[in-house]
């Protein structure tokens, strides 16, 4: 049986770095074809909604922004020990905070967790509302790329690269045209 | 003497709620709301496309996407006064719906039950006495002896690990938990449980949605549903059946666990109707439009002012002129220049931070207003509002659960009861009852749409050159949700969105008048201040979402809450 794996982007698109995680699965799923049994997929920020997503799997790879002592645009990698190890947070205040190693407790209580949980994490620099990745950021992506692919690799899954096309962010500041635009005619402003 | 207690997860998450209560004699004696950053994202869509604009607002916020997209899309059809097919109403109903059960169901089990279950009593649960009470109030059929012996298991191996996984932090052992072993047990059993059933109601926003945790299938005038009957891969036979069934068992979990435990935690707390009520001014807005005008809609709206139920004044559209000129937004204690309340189409969001002073300002949060008074949003008020109109769905689940409580609290739970903490869980899970009842139909009207050979599904958008105003409301999950909007020569001029979270966790007014969350923890005793359970009941009672959070990982296990008592 092939393994089940989701590769999941973490982070708001709104706020500058935290959005390495939806911007490395945009370069994905642009950039290679997966097999049926790996879904790819921009989680956003789903708190405790994240539970619905790790039901049935095997493996579990994530991006997300994180805040470390490493310089911006270093690529760390955590793996479920490291995430659990401080366990979930002391009060339950607002109940849709940031939840990943709750997620992961409670969906292991269910007994339907992955049995392999790779994080991999960018140290961001700035989180600022739509200004967009750094450079830092922006540069760590390909790396990031990578270590999902390796990671696929080390999964046993296999994948197969597309023709380059150069991936632009529809949130990005200068985007233009995205896929919502083109779904309708453009309408042309008429006189009242 | 009077103690200050903050509660207050701080780093890691940069936009989020923090309490403080001031204790005197072991009940609070004020208390005060805020949110701790400055988020602006309203700022980012001016001179965007407004067809765009759902694609971003979408993000405000990660677990309470569907509505800010839905919302969107409403206000600039709204603006351009722009009908939407009926097919295009009851896919977006639909999706509407199963994201509302979803995220109740997950609120009671996964976000709020805990305040009430004592996991650590669970180990001493009778198995079989549990599911024989269980028998006794549902025909559920996942309530057997080894069902619940088998989730009893569970938790004696994590209690048994010596680390409590993600039980680490509970208020164990707490004076004010009060449930029996077996309840205890039952509750847990369907904290696994309701795993399942909230999944497959996001399941169903992802069939119509084409994505979850963001929708796809938005456009400004409908959806880009493909509907072919005979298609397996547009929205066609095999779907629709699979989406009923999904909905169908999603009902049943609702029906026979989710309302009945409500009501069975609720009958053994009964002090917990008396608790917490606030703010009693309440508002709704009509949502789930029947028709493509949107005329008429199977959830009512209006206001309830001083919780004269008698009085509440209705709302007949979602659109009614009252509730645009009655909204403004006070910033006299929230971290924004402004002298006087502005409505949102003329709101301004220039920050002046100036640290935390309860006597002055003290919040990221604006305090909306209506016609200058505070009030409460949510199930709540839905609830009521629909009780007052006689609304037939609302009275049905309202008489049940009131009737179940008073049954096994041998006492007459009358609506009354329901301006406090309990009121609130209460009027979750009766809405999630009537919800699921209401799916149900707005399917039916889809298939029986589609079958009469309608497959319309959108309207083509047109701006006028000049300018137009539109606001979009949704009843979403925590309450009314509004989103204002400006559009000068097709682009945005200005974006507001008032937000259920916003009404609710407000800081105080020009008046001085609490907000909601800050009303309704005056006076509630505490038994220990340094474990202030009864704050956190509360609080979670309103299902508070600060989100719109920054999700950056910390891995340094910094403290990342925590509770000061002075």
């Amino acid at each position: 049986m092939k393994k089940k794996v989701t590769i999941g982007g973490i982070g708001s698109v709104l706020l500058g770095d935290d959005a390495i995680g939806p911007y490395v699965v945009g370069m994905l799923e642009s950039g290679y074809r997966f097999d049926e049994n790996v879904t790819v997929s921009d989680l956003g920020t789903p708190g405790l909604d994240l539970v619905a997503h790790l039901s049935g799997i095997d493996a579990l790879i994530l991006i997300d922004s994180v805040k470390n002592d490493a310089p911006p645009g270093t690529v760390t990698l955590y793996r479920k020990e490291d995430i659990l190890r401080h366990g979930p947070a002391p009060v339950r205040m607002d109940p849709h905070s940031p939840a990943l190693s709750e997620s992961l407790l409670i969906a292991e209580l269910a007994g339907e967790g992955p049995q392999e949980i790779l994080l991999i994490g960018i140290t961001g620099e700035q989180f600022e509302v739509g200004a967009g990745l750094s450079a830092a950021a922006e540069q760590a992506t390909t790396q990031a790329v990578a270590q999902v692919l390796t990671e696929l690799d080390h999964l046993g899954i296999s994948y197969s690269k597309l023709r380059k096309t150069p991936y632009s962010a529809w949130w990005n500041p200068m985007a233009e045209a995205h896929p919502v635009s083109d779904r309708i005619a453009i309408a042309t402003p008429v006189q009242p | 003497m009077s103690r200050t207690i903050t509660i207050d997860p701080i780093t890691r998450i940069e936009g989020h709620l923090r309490i403080d209560v001031e204790v005197e004699n072991y009940a609070v004696s004020n208390a005060w709301a805020s949110c701790t950053m400055w988020r602006g994202i309203e700022t980012i869509l001016r001179g965007r496309d407004p067809r765009d604009a759902w694609m971003f607002t979408q993000r405000f916020c990660g677990v309470c996407t569907t509505v800010h997209a839905m919302a969107s899309v409403r206000a600039v059809e709204d603006a351009l006064k722009l009908p939407i097919p009926a097919n295009a109403q009851y896919i977006r109903n639909l999706i509407l719906i199963a994201h509302a059960l979803h995220d109740h169901i997950v609120h009671f089990y996964q976000l709020s039950a805990l305040d009430w279950v004592d996991i650590l009593e669970i180990p001493k649960a009778d198995p079989a006495a549990a599911s024989k009470l269980a028998e006794s109030l549902s025909p559920w059929t996942r309530n057997s002896r080894n069902e619940l012996k088998a989730a009893q298991d569970k938790v004696k191996a994590v209690a048994a690990s010596g680390q409590l996984g993600i039980f680490q932090n509970g208020y164990w052992g707490h004076p004010a938990m009060r449930l029996s072993p077996e309840v205890n047990l039952l509750a847990f059993a369907h904290y696994v449980q309701a795993l399942e059933y909230q999944r497959k109601a996001l399941q169903v926003v992802g069939m119509l949605g084409s994505k979850t945790p963001h929708i796809q299938n938005l456009v400004v005038g409908g959806v880009a549903n493909a509907i072919d009957l005979d298609n397996q891969s547009a929205l066609g036979i095999d779907k629709l059946e699979q989406i009923r069934v999904l909905l169908a068992e999603v009902s049943d979990f609702i029906n026979q666990v989710y309302l009945i435990d409500v009501c069975a935690v609720a009958a053994m707390y009964p002090e917990w109707f008396k608790i917490g009520s606030g703010v009693t001014n309440y508002l709704a807005v009509p949502d789930l439009p029947l028709d493509s005008n949107a005329g008429a809609y199977d959830l009512p709206g209006g206001v309830i002012m001083r919780g004269d139920i008698a009085g509440m004044q209705p709302f007949k559209t979602a659109s009614d002129p009252v509730f645009r000129e009655s909204v403004t937004e006070d910033v006299t204690h929230a971290y924004y220049q402004g002298e006087k309340p502005l409505r949102p189409w003329e709101g301004e969001t220039e920050p002046q931070f100036t640290g935390w002073d309860g006597e002055k300002k003290y919040s990221w949060v604006k305090s909306p207003r209506y016609k200058g008074q505070p009030m409460q949003v949510g199930p709540l008020a839905q609830v009521l509002v629909g009780y007052a109109q006689g609304h037939p769905p609302t009275k049905k689940y309202a008489n049940l659960a009131l009737g179940q409580v008073s049954a096994i609290a041998k006492v007459n739970a009358t609506p009354a009861l329901m301006h406090s903490t309990l009121g609130r869980h209460a009027a979750r899970a009766i809405r999630a009852a009537m919800l699921a009842e209401l799916a149900d139909k707005h399917w039916q009207l889809l298939v029986d749409n589609i079958a009469k050979g309608d497959l319309t599904v959108h309207n083509q958008p047109v701006f006028p050159f000049g300018e137009v105003e539109g606001v979009g409301t949704h009843e979403a999950p925590r309450g009314t949700l509004s989103h204002w909007i400006v559009i000068k020569g097709g682009k945005i001029a200005n974006y507001q969105a008032v937000v259920p979270s916003t009404w609710n966790a407000s800081p105080r007014d020009e008046s001085g008048a609490h907000g909601p969350y800050e009303a309704s923890l005056l006076h509630t005793p505490l038994a220990r201040p340094e474990e202030p359970l009864e704050v956190l009941r509360t609080v979670h009672s309103f299902d508070p979402c600060m989100a719109c959070a920054c999700h950056t990982f910390d891995p340094s296990g910094r403290q990342i809450a925590r509770v000061k008592v002075l």
